[in-house]
């Protein structure tokens, strides 16, 4: 295999096991290493610079296994075959030097520096490899083998102690040794490691070094700036050594090779590499077996090394050896991925905004397979991509296209895009007081622990610090709201998307709860709970009559179950990448969304929810069966696009108030409460009888039906029906049932006088009759539409029972509807 | 490395002054005590120490600065103190070097594949191999049959021996039958003494040959075995497309007759089948059982049985050396502990006597060598430890375990040790038998045993004090905390747990059978299922 066509590369090691009963501070068992150590990674991941080989991905693996997925490029400097000139060999001191200072900058400490782990390309460009391994295992605590090698050991490491300089140390050998040639041949670490120590007695480490091997001319010969750099690297004490910064500005001095300039990246080279590997593994790629067949994972079988007995303190005797440390590197062809993309030309890699787009042939497929297909994918990121460097300016594009789908690796960023994230939002997170201990910091320690910990980045140490720190931002930045619990779920998937940006994840978090759960985390919410659940009923009965009826009559109301669905907009009852798939729907559809969800979920239970009684519904609500996720979101897509808006409308939405009386719908809570099916604007009823998509029942006398009515109106008289029954009967029954079939909205509307009639009747429906009227065949909106309120809500009530599908009250009777379009009713002769 | 001593933190007092709005050379004090190394951002410290303080807002910038570097510097001081103040040591001689080099040379070697000692492939491990491959293969029938010829042949010798010292012991019955009735007119005790002990030492000295004699033969089975997998596999190896190969060293018997299934024995057992979902959000599924038998019947050797089920045997072979094991929880009472180090199992290793161990050392030694390993532990430890730490053998909720590859239904069995506290009604999630099968779902997740049978009583007997009550309150007890274990080793990576098997005494009444049945449902949730609507 040519090294010139992987780009990529893996190591592998097993993180250290906790020693037997061992419990945190908490009571809860310990975090497992490598749970531990894959948090940690999660900020190597984001580390760009020209001579770090990028991190892209670290893997977990069955018993503590962690594999490494990292960038290469070019050689090893250990697998060089030829020597470096002295201009050479400043160069690469130039670059590390520079990779050395851009990562003491940023925390980290190398430690591991060896010629095995950097890397020379053919423009003598130079990228260090697995810089990262010293940093993510918590300094080695959490690995039982040691890191690094001991050659390149500074002797401070060796005594235990050792920080940053540690790594100019390192350099200073490797540099001296690419001079010299290899140092201490044939030594076991033992002797090299004591070689080290008594270097301690001298004042010149490099010219001892070079005498013990006989090289002093050689030495000598090095040329003089070079040698004062290697002899500044080599100081015994830390305080007097060269820090990186010292060194890229004394190798500016030195004369070096250049950098050649690369001939300029084409096609998958010029792609961002994060990008490369997502599509590679879409390819088919697969990190784990290449690793077995390049013999770096080897299984031996388990049954061999079975321990020979457990005490009770926990206490394994006998048992598998742990495994050894192999350095070894894997190296993965991009092949596959360039033949599945063979077909793509040239300019497809740079997609213009004005240019007709591209999608590859998955489009018509569903969401599932779009979202592994490679092709599509690979079209989908680059478009996203290039819309995302265009942010805020192409909010609108972004939203249009999230509509369809949203390429998984841009999640973070899209949604950030969708909830109109903009600004410095670093500097806003910094100005936030996240550790200040205030009385709800206890209820936070309590929940985190036990917040989608099935998932592996948010079950460490780190991730719980982040979500402390998140959660205590957002109630510090937005008193009088208070912590509920569920806001932490709420906020784990924006930690997860976020993990290394907790800037953006705070942002993402402020601007997606006054979207969607404005008020909701006030102190006393009942009032934002009650109306919410109390429209959740309405719009699960003007979408699943029959269904909302039945639970209706045995008393399960949404307060028993739904609470959680909308309070941590079902976060707190699906798994992350349910929630993915809902959100993703969430943000790009609108704050009328979740309420069409609910519905579309106990549509999806329809079967078993007809046939349980109140405690079944109970069971079968603290344990949710599998529902079909992506099946229930097209679902409540399509039922939010079919819903009139103003029969979603809440008093406490984040929205400016309705002044227009069209636009008005709005009761007081209690009313709203008794109040089966939703009410809907005279702004929308206009709209829906202009486009024909809605049947008018008029509940009034056939007199006045007959003196002036909505045209195309059905005429059910209030006084004709049977209320109790569950059967369209009476007058007009037929023609609603001829109208519901059409697919329309049927709004019912009453008359004051027939009111006066009806608040005397009883109501009580009868809960054995089934109404068999037209329930399921009916898939219109029903307006029912009557002079006043209270008739019309009655009768609704009744329809709903009799399993008629969209039904709504007309807000304000036929009498504002004649007020305010007195053109769309027509006088009639008798 | 670094350890715990030089990872601790010290404080550093971060001084700042400005001078205040009136007054150029009157100035405002201010000390932040920092942690050195910091962990946070330095940037968010100065924004809560300008609200603290209400400093004013155009010293933001300059303190940023100025608290950077303060913890840049600080940082690189006390790396640099520490280590200085260790070089300075070394120089003094105060260090112990060797003691530092040989603590790092043993950690080179023991854990880095290049500075390791090169060791080749163990025996066993290629022996698993080829086994692995083979079993796997055209010639697993062959290796079956051949199994089940050798446990023949051992059976048959058994079955001699069984004869024999009954034979014996009839005679030496009736010849002492004779003695006694003469005594006192031609015997004396003392002829009936010395009687009785030649008999003694005749029974030895035919048990002790036909010892011999059967050592002698699974000897001469398992290296006969070992020798003819590795010539197959090499064969195998050599022809890609293998067809079964006919070189057994038998030739072909036929296969026996299928065994009359275990139903028409006598009565049906009770058993009933759960699928169960663990997890609020994220939902792992498993299998679970309850059945009522002896765990034994798992435990049956390939030659005792005409009733060995060949598919049940075919499934185990082709386990053996998976990443799917199966295991047995059997119960060791502490007291039979008395005798010998580990109890002597008795049942278990009659069973594994009928057939010849292949692959892993016959039982009783594997006992031995449990028995070696756990005293030189326990010689290990200091004698100031803990009086738990510091005992002689095994007790309540200890375990230790045996590999057997000719059980029919198991590959691992954790014996573990109970006291008679766990025939009392009021044992609690903390008593140690309960956290013993939390050790043992522990290292079968870490071991990759994927099938667990436990009894769900922690008892394999039922006695005249175990009602009904109390056998509902002990499956309770047992199941919750299977059930919390099951949740804690999800998190570790380890072997998912495919089959969770728990059993009830044989001879439970059916109507408790039932109540203990029903608590599965009750203490696992297990799904609604989703009813297809065909509306």
């Amino acid at each position: 295999m040519s090294e010139d066509h992987c780009r990529f590369a893996a190591t592998t090691y097993f993180a250290k096991n906790h020693p037997g009963e061992t419990c945190g501070s908490n009571g809860l068992p310990l975090t497992p290493s490598s749970i531990t150590i894959l948090g940690r990674a999660q900020k190597l991941l984001t580390i760009n610079h020209t001579n770090l080989c990028t991190y892209l991905d670290v893997i977990r693996e069955k018993h503590e296994r962690i594999i490494v997925v990292s960038e290469v490029g070019g050689k090893p400097l250990k697998d060089l075959n030829y020597k470096l000139s002295y201009e050479n060999i400043s160069n690469v001191g130039r670059q590390v030097s520079s990779a050395l200072e851009y990562l003491h900058e940023m925390q980290f400490t190398h430690r591991t520096l060896a010629p095995d782990n950097i890397l020379l390309d053919e423009q003598n460009r130079v990228k260090l490899f697995n810089y990262g391994m010293f940093y993510m295992t918590g300094g080695g605590s959490d690995v039982s083998f040691p890191l690094g090698l001991p050659k390149y050991l500074s002797p401070e490491t060796i005594l235990n102690g050792g920080g940053p300089s540690s790594d100019v140390w390192s350099l200073g050998i490797i540099l001296l040794e690419l001079c010299l040639g290899t140092l201490w041949t044939n030594l076991k670490p033992g002797p090299v490691l004591r070689r080290i120590l008594t270097l301690v007695h001298s004042n010149n480490a490099p010219e001892r070094i070079a005498r013990e091997h006989d090289c002093y001319d050689k030495y000598m010969k090095i040329p003089e700036n070079l040698r004062n750099i290697i002899e500044k690297c080599l100081k015994m004490m830390p305080s007097e050594r060269a820090t990186p910064s010292e060194l890229v500005e004394e190798f500016s001095q030195v004369p070096c090779t250049e950098v050649l300039e690369a001939p300029p990246p084409r096609g998958l080279a010029g792609c961002r590499l994060q990008f490369v590997y997502h599509w590679w593994q879409l390819a088919g790629g697969d990190v784990l077996a290449e690793l077995k067949t390049q013999g770096l994972v080897k299984n031996s079988p388990p049954i061999l090394s079975m321990p020979v007995a457990v005490l009770l303190d926990g206490c394994t005797l006998g048992g598998k050896t742990p495994a050894l440390f192999d350095r070894r590197v894997a190296h993965y062809t991009l092949d596959r991925l360039r033949a599945r993309l063979a077909h793509v030309p040239p300019a497809h890699f740079h997609p213009l905004m004005h240019e007709p787009r591209h999608t590859g042939d998955a489009v018509s497929l569903p969401r599932i397979i779009r979202e592994r297909d490679t092709e599509y994918q690979f079209y989908r990121i680059l478009w996203f991509q290039r819309l995302l460097d265009g942010y805020p300016h192409t909010a609108d594009l972004i939203k249009q296209e999230a509509a369809t789908d949203i390429p998984p690796l841009l999640r973070a960023a899209v949604w950030a895009a969708l909830l109109g994230v903009r600004g410095d939002v670093k500097d806003q997170y910094e100005r936030v007081d996240k550790e200040t201990p205030t009385p709800t910091d206890r209820q936070i320690d309590v929940d985190i622990p036990r917040c989608h910990q099935y998932s592996w980045r948010l079950a460490g140490g780190g991730a719980h610090a982040a979500l402390r720190r998140l959660l205590k931002a957002w109630l510090a930045t937005h008193p009088p709201a208070v912590y509920w619990q569920g806001l932490d779920s709420l906020t784990a998937p924006f930690l997860y998307l976020n993990f290394c940006d907790e800037a953006r994840a705070f942002a993402c978090l402020s601007a997606f709860i006054p979207a969607y759960l404005h008020q909701f985390f006030l102190k006393d919410n009942s009032q934002v709970i009650r109306e919410y659940l109390a429209k959740f009923r309405q719009t699960a009965a003007y979408h699943e009559p029959a269904l909302a009826a039945h639970l209706a009559d045995i008393g399960f109301v949404p307060e028993l179950f739904a609470i959680p669905w909308f309070l941590t907009m079902f976060s707190h009852v699906f798994p992350l990448h349910k929630i993915f798939l809902i959100w993703d729907a969430l943000t790009a559809g609108g704050a009328r969304l979740p309420l069409a969800l609910g519905a579309a979920l106990l549509r999806r239970l329809r079967g078993l929810l007809l046939g349980a009684g109140f405690n079944e519904c109970i069971l079968l609500f603290s344990d949710l069966p599998e529902v079909d996720i992506p099946g229930s979101v097209e679902d409540a897509l399509e039922m939010s696009r079919k819903t009139p808006p103003s029969i979603s409308y809440r008093r406490f939405a984040n929205q400016p108030p309705v002044t227009d009386p069209l636009d008005m719908v709005e009761i007081p809570l209690d009313a709203l409460l008794t109040e089966t099916s939703p009410r809907i604007s005279i702004r929308d009823v206009v709209t829906l009888v202009q486009e024909d998509r809605c049947t008018v029942v008029d509940i009034r006398s056939n007199l006045l039906f007959e003196k002036q009515c909505v045209r195309g109106s059905i005429n059910m008289p209030y006084s004709g029906v049977q209320l109790g029954t569950r059967e369209l009967r009476g007058p007009g029954g037929e023609a609603l049932r001829r109208a519901g079939a059409r697919g329309t909205t049927l709004v019912v509307a009453g008359d004051e006088d027939a009111a006066a009639v009806l608040v005397s009747t009883d109501t009580s429906g009868d809960p054995g009759g089934a109404g068999a009227g037209g329930r399921g065949a009916l898939g219109t909106t029903l307006v029912v539409a009557g002079d006043e309120d209270a008739a019309a809500v009655l009768f609704s009530d009744y329809l709903v029972k009799c399993g008629v599908a969209r039904v709504c009250v007309l807000h304000g009777g036929l009498g504002a509807l004649h007020t305010h379009a007195p053109g769309l009713f027509t006088q009639r002769v008798a | 490395m670094i350890t715990e001593e030089n990872r601790q933190n010290v404080t550093k007092t971060f001084e700042f002054s400005f001078p205040t709005c009136t007054n150029e050379d009157v100035l405002f004090k201010l000390q932040v005590p920092v942690q050195i190394p910091h962990g946070g951002s330095t940037r968010e410290l100065v924004q809560r120490v300008i609200n603290m303080f209400n400093i004013p807002v155009y010293l933001e910038e300059e303190l940023n600065e100025k608290l950077a570097k303060f913890v840049s510097d600080e940082t690189k001081n006390f790396h640099n103190e520490r280590d200085e103040k260790l070089l300075n040591q070394l120089k003094n001689s105060e260090i112990n070097v060797d003691s530092i080099v040989k603590n790092w040379e043993k950690l080179f070697k023991d854990n880095v594949l290049e500075y390791a000692e090169q060791k080749g492939t163990s025996d066993e491990e290629v022996f698993g191999a080829a086994y692995h491959k083979l079993v796997h293969s055209p010639a697993l029938e062959t290796i079956l049959q051949v199994e089940r010829t050798y446990a023949r042949t051992v059976a048959d010798m058994l079955k001699n021996r069984e004869e024999d010292i009954a034979k014996i012991t009839q005679r030496q019955t009736e010849e002492m039958e004779e003695k006694v009735k003469l005594l006192n007119t031609f015997t004396t005790e003392d002829d009936i003494n010395a009687l009785a002990a030649s008999h003694f030492e005749e029974q030895s000295m035919v048990e002790g040959r036909w010892g011999s004699q059967l050592d002698a033969l699974w000897h001469a089975q398992r290296e006969e075995y070992r020798t003819w997998i590795m010539t197959m596999v090499e064969e195998y190896q050599g022809s890609e497309a293998l067809n079964t190969p006919s070189n057994s060293p038998l030739g072909l018997p036929p296969l026996p007759a299928p065994p009359a299934s275990r139903a028409a024995e006598g009565v049906p057992r009770l058993e009933e089948s759960f699928t169960i979902h663990l997890g609020s959000q994220l939902k792992q599924t498993h299998n679970l059982r309850i059945v009522a038998m002896d765990v034994m019947d798992l435990c049956r050797a390939e030659g005792e049985s005409d009733s060995s089920d060949l598919s049940t045997r075919l499934q185990t072979a082709l386990g053996l050396y998976s990443s799917s094991l199966s295991c047995v929880v059997l119960l060791c009472p502490e007291s039979d502990l008395d005798s010998s180090p580990l109890g002597e199992s008795g049942l278990l290793q009659e069973r594994a006597r009928a057939a010849t161990e292949y692959h892993f050392p016959a039982p009783a030694a594997q006992l031995q060598a449990v028995a070696e390993r756990l005293s030189a532990e326990l010689d290990k430890r200091p004698a100031d430890a803990s009086p738990a730490r510091r005992r002689r053998r095994l007790r309540a909720g200890d375990i230790y375990v045996t590999r057997h590859s000719n059980l029919a239904e198991v590959h691992v069995v954790f014996h573990l040790v109970v006291d008679d506290s766990v025939r009392s009604g009021d044992i609690n999630s903390r008593h140690p038998v309960i956290l013993g099968l939390r050790n043992i779902l522990k290292t079968c997740c870490c071991h990759d045993v994927t099938n667990i049978t436990l009894p769900l009583l922690l008892t394999h007997e039922l006695t005249d004090e175990m009602t009904a009550a109390w056998c509902v309150r002990r499956a309770e007890l047992v199941l919750k905390c299977v059930k919390g274990f099951m949740l804690e080793t999800g998190s570790w990576g380890g072997a998912a747990l495919r089959g969770l098997q728990v059993a009830a005494p044989p001879q439970l009444a059916p109507p408790v059978f039932q109540s203990l049945a029903r608590l599965l449902p009750q203490v696992f949730r297990t799904p609604t299922p989703l009813k297809l609507n065909t509306e």
